[in-house]
């Protein structure tokens, strides 16, 4: 299931030092960009995530442009890629400022060729066109994002599955075994590794996979009815009372 | 920093004042001069020179003028709330009508003899000039640096001070200075991102703006600089939690400190939240716009609600907010709720100057309430949603048609969205960067932000042509849906988990307080399960909604009935008597002699 938004603006995992600069006027503070990059940087380590701790990274970018560091912006882009059907990619993009930094790098800037492809990888998950998303990931065109970015990244092509199983956990009651496949990118013995670590069964005769039961694959028709609150009525109510 | 340009000015001055005017008559009609002893002997001496021109210009500042500016001054040298209002809402913007509509107000310089050179009141005054300026003149680029400089001073004066200013302002002022401020923002950066119109000496002082580095005019650190000081020297996020945890006035008092008990303070400390919440939407920031909310409680019970225009700002932001969080039903009922507060505020503020404002941040917000309602249909309010189809009727009709609608959300989004900034200037100290940059201009900020929307839109846009074939059934093979689709069978599955992860959202449930928080809810009445080729589908009905009609219309009765109570007996009926300007209320009340047309009144509410 989805984490409740509260852990989205407060992960539990956040040290209060993150956040006391994320939650006070010290954001602002440039000489604190070290401290959220370096946090990004364990956040790709360890699998955690911490979104509105990155949007504070890319603040100080949007209002220093000597900052400006393309890896960082890429990898909190990737990041944010994980954490699909949530904003989080779209909110980072609103932060980048349209603009060139402010001082030449001493190496070409990798990140105008790599931005559109990233938008592309975003608008695939987004659409849940997991196959074209694999497809287009494992692109030869996409070898330096995976060889300098995602390769770093602890976890991402499983954090991409888990995009595609949420998906697929709300959607279906039972799913082939290929269609899966396709959408995890995963076959024979990987496929059911990983199917047997979600603690799905799969019913080998059939090649079907059994979704567990839970409130978005569950449906029924009801009826809503109309609910009238009683302080809808309470100027009704206390005019009556003043005509008596 | 001033210095160099009052020089500018003072050279602009002479340059004009050719004329000959007996020196000795001018000081003698000003009788102030002792107050321009402490200036350095060259300054004093073209001061001297601008005293000749002023006198031309003073004495052709209309008499009625002048008593209004004394009599202002008064109002404010007494602290008296009351006449200060009347002033500041009527006054001001009679005289405006009557000799400013098409040019400035006299300088504050010129006016200064009548206010004994009262420096507060000299800010007060400029901070109208401006606004003035800014809402009638197109402002020139001394306009934008002085406005920033004064609204620098006003702050410095409040914040700076020794301890607390014991001045008192009506809240609609002290609303209008933190508004205009951001305003004048967010002005400035759209005028500072036009390179291409910039005429030689603005490109120069632009330059010479862009090198003093830390003290950039209008920087957005320098805006939000002002908005958390006096946030933080109000204590005012201290104070919204003591009344939230229903501490008594003293335990306030104590928790809020000197500055935090006088509501000049307090107010500004809470329009500056505001401010801080349109500043980040301004800026692309929509999830920090929410979180400097996160102690304001929004409802209309809410201490700060006096203020029309900050209610309704507040509203327009949060729920624009909201659809960039792509929480659509928690920006329906933000922009439902205002919509109809302003709908009952309606009669009371035909005749208040921002009358205006608050129906143009209304009609957009109309506008931003179709897409929602175009991308997560709900039949929350069927009077709006109504109001909507009026105004927006034929866009709404396109949005609601998958991808073919996307030209309407671009043209409803376009006139709605806030008036995006970027938060750096091009690059005027550099000469070759700026050539560069007009050639290749960035993104505006606008079209950035529409582009993001519109890929949210896109991901969405299969969701009405699926429904409309998924509400036909109650199962249905994928491989035959497919076929009616005329698509893929396995693209046609991958669609329709767009189509679910479409029909879930975060939203805010009851109890939750703070605006970024909720829960996944169900936002479809039609919901869909796939169970592996076959598609089983189910519908919620909602039942007809009958409450909302009765209740207003049995308040209308209500308030028919005391109408009648209060009138006088008929002598004699005259029929058609009800004069052309009486509201279908008034003429209803009017009416009832004739009972055949007793049931006129329970119609145009219906």
């Amino acid at each position: 299931m989805y984490p409740p938004p509260s852990e989205w603006v407060t992960p539990p995992t956040r040290p209060d030092l993150i956040e006391n600069l994320v939650s006070g006027v010290d954001r602002y503070n440039p000489s604190n960009v070290g401290i959220l990059e370096d946090y990004l940087y364990h956040q790709i380590r360890t699998q955690e995530y911490d979104c509105l701790a990155n949007l504070a990274i890319l603040k100080l970018y949007q209002f220093n442009a000597q900052l400006y560091n393309p890896d960082v912006i890429i990898n909190i882009l990737v990041k944010a890629l994980t954490n699909v059907p949530f904003p989080d990619f779209n909110l980072s993009i609103a932060l980048l400022d349209a603009r060139s930094p402010a001082a030449p790098l001493d190496e070409p800037d990798p990140f105008p060729t790599l931005l559109p492809h990233l938008v592309s990888l975003h608008n695939l998950l987004q659409q849940c066109r997991f196959p074209a998303f694999w497809a287009l990931y494992r692109s030869d065109e996409l070898e330096s994002l995976r060889d300098n970015y995602t390769v770093e990244v602890v976890g991402f092509e499983d954090a991409i599955r888990d995009v595609a199983v949420r998906t697929v956990k709300a959607t279906f009651q039972r799913i082939g075994k290929k269609r899966l496949g396709s959408y995890l990118d995963l076959e024979d013995a990987d496929f059911d590794a990983y199917v047997e670590k979600l603690g799905w069964k799969t019913d080998e005769s059939t090649g079907v996979v059994e979704v567990p039961s839970n409130p978005d694959n569950h449906i029924s028709s009801t009826i809503v009815q109309e609910d009238i609150k009683l302080p809808q009525l309470s100027k009704i109510i206390s005019h009556a009372m003043q005509a008596v | 920093m001033s210095q160099p340009r009052m020089a500018l000015w003072a050279a602009e001055d002479m340059e004009e004042d050719l004329q000959d005017v007996d020196v000795n008559l001018a000081l003698g009609n000003y009788g102030h001069s002792e107050l321009y002893d402490e200036g350095a002997p060259t300054l004093l001496a073209m001061q001297h020179q601008k005293l000749l021109a002023n006198e031309e210009a003073f004495a052709a500042i209309p008499d009625p003028v002048k008593r209004f500016i004394v009599h202002f001054h008064q109002a404010v040298l007494k602290n008296n709330l009351a006449e200060i209002t009347v002033a500041y809402e009527s006054g001001w913007n009679r005289l405006t009508e009557k000799y400013y509509s098409k040019t400035e107000w006299p300088d504050a310089d010129l006016i200064a003899p009548l206010v004994n050179n009262d420096p507060l009141f000299l800010i007060l005054y400029r901070e109208l000039y401006y606004r003035h300026i800014y809402s009638r003149i197109q402002p020139d680029i001394d306009d934008r640096f002085h406005s920033y400089e004064n609204s620098c001073e006003l702050f410095n004066y409040l914040l700076n001070s020794d301890g607390p200013v014991p001045l008192e302002l009506p809240e609609q002022w002290l609303w209008d200075i933190v508004d205009e401020f951001i305003y004048q923002f967010q002005s400035f950066c759209v005028w500072r991102s036009k390179v291409k119109s910039k005429s030689d000496e603005e490109l120069l002082l632009l330059s010479e703006a862009s090198q003093e580095s830390g003290l950039q005019v209008w920087s957005a650190y320098s805006v939000l600089n002002v908005l958390y000081s006096l946030i933080q020297k109000s204590k005012i996020n201290e104070y919204i939690a003591a009344q939230q945890q229903g501490k008594s006035e003293e335990e306030i008092a104590e928790i809020v400190g000197e500055y935090g008990v006088l509501p000049l303070y307090r107010l500004l400390g809470y329009f500056s939240i505001i401010g801080l919440l349109r500043v980040h939407v301004l800026l692309g920031d929509f999830t920090l716009a929410l979180k400097v909310m996160e102690n304001v409680e929004l409802n209309q019970k809410a201490p700060f609600t006096r203020v029309t225009a900050c209610h309704v700002a507040t509203y327009y932001y949060v729920g624009f907010c909201y659809i960039m969080l792509r929480r659509y039903p928690d920006a329906i009922r933000t922009f439902v709720t205002i919509l109809n507060f302003i709908l009952r505020m309606r009669q009371y503020h035909t005749r208040s100057y921002q009358y205006d404002q608050i129906n143009k941040t209304a009609d957009r917000m109309y506008a931003l309430f179709a897409i929602c309602n175009a991308l997560s249909p709900s039949r929350l309010d069927d009077n709006i949603a109504n109001i909507v189809k009026d105004r927006y009727g034929e866009q709404f009709g396109k949005m609601s048609r998958g991808e073919e609608g996307i030209p309407a959300f671009e043209e409803l989004f376009t006139y709605a969205c806030p008036k995006f900034i970027s938060a750096n200037p091009p690059p005027y100290e550099d000469p070759e960067a700026l050539t560069a940059y007009v050639e290749d201009s960035p993104q505006e900020p606008a079209h950035r932000h529409l582009t993001l929307f519109l890929s949210d839109v896109r991901a969405q846009a299969i969701v009405p042509t699926m429904r409309s074939f998924l509400k036909l059934y109650t199962s249905l093979d994928a491989a035959k849906l497919a076929g009616f689709l005329d698509a893929d069978e396995e693209e046609m599955v991958q669609q329709m988990m767009a189509v679910k992860s479409a029909s879930r959202c975060i939203s805010r449930v009851g109890s939750d307080k703070d605006l970024l928080d909720g829960q996944m809810i169900v936002t479809s009445d039609m919901d869909f399960v796939i169970n592996e080729n076959m598609v089983h589908i189910s519908e919620s009905t909602v039942g007809r909604r009958f409450a909302g009609w009765f209740i207003r219309n049995t308040e209308h009765a209500q308030r028919v009935l005391d109408g009648v109570r209060a009138s006088p007996l008929p002598a004699a009926p005259k029929p058609a008597s009800a004069p052309a300007g009486v509201s279908a209320e008034d003429g209803a009340v009017a009416k009832p002699a004739a009972p055949q047309k007793s049931v006129a009144w329970a119609k145009p509410s219906a």
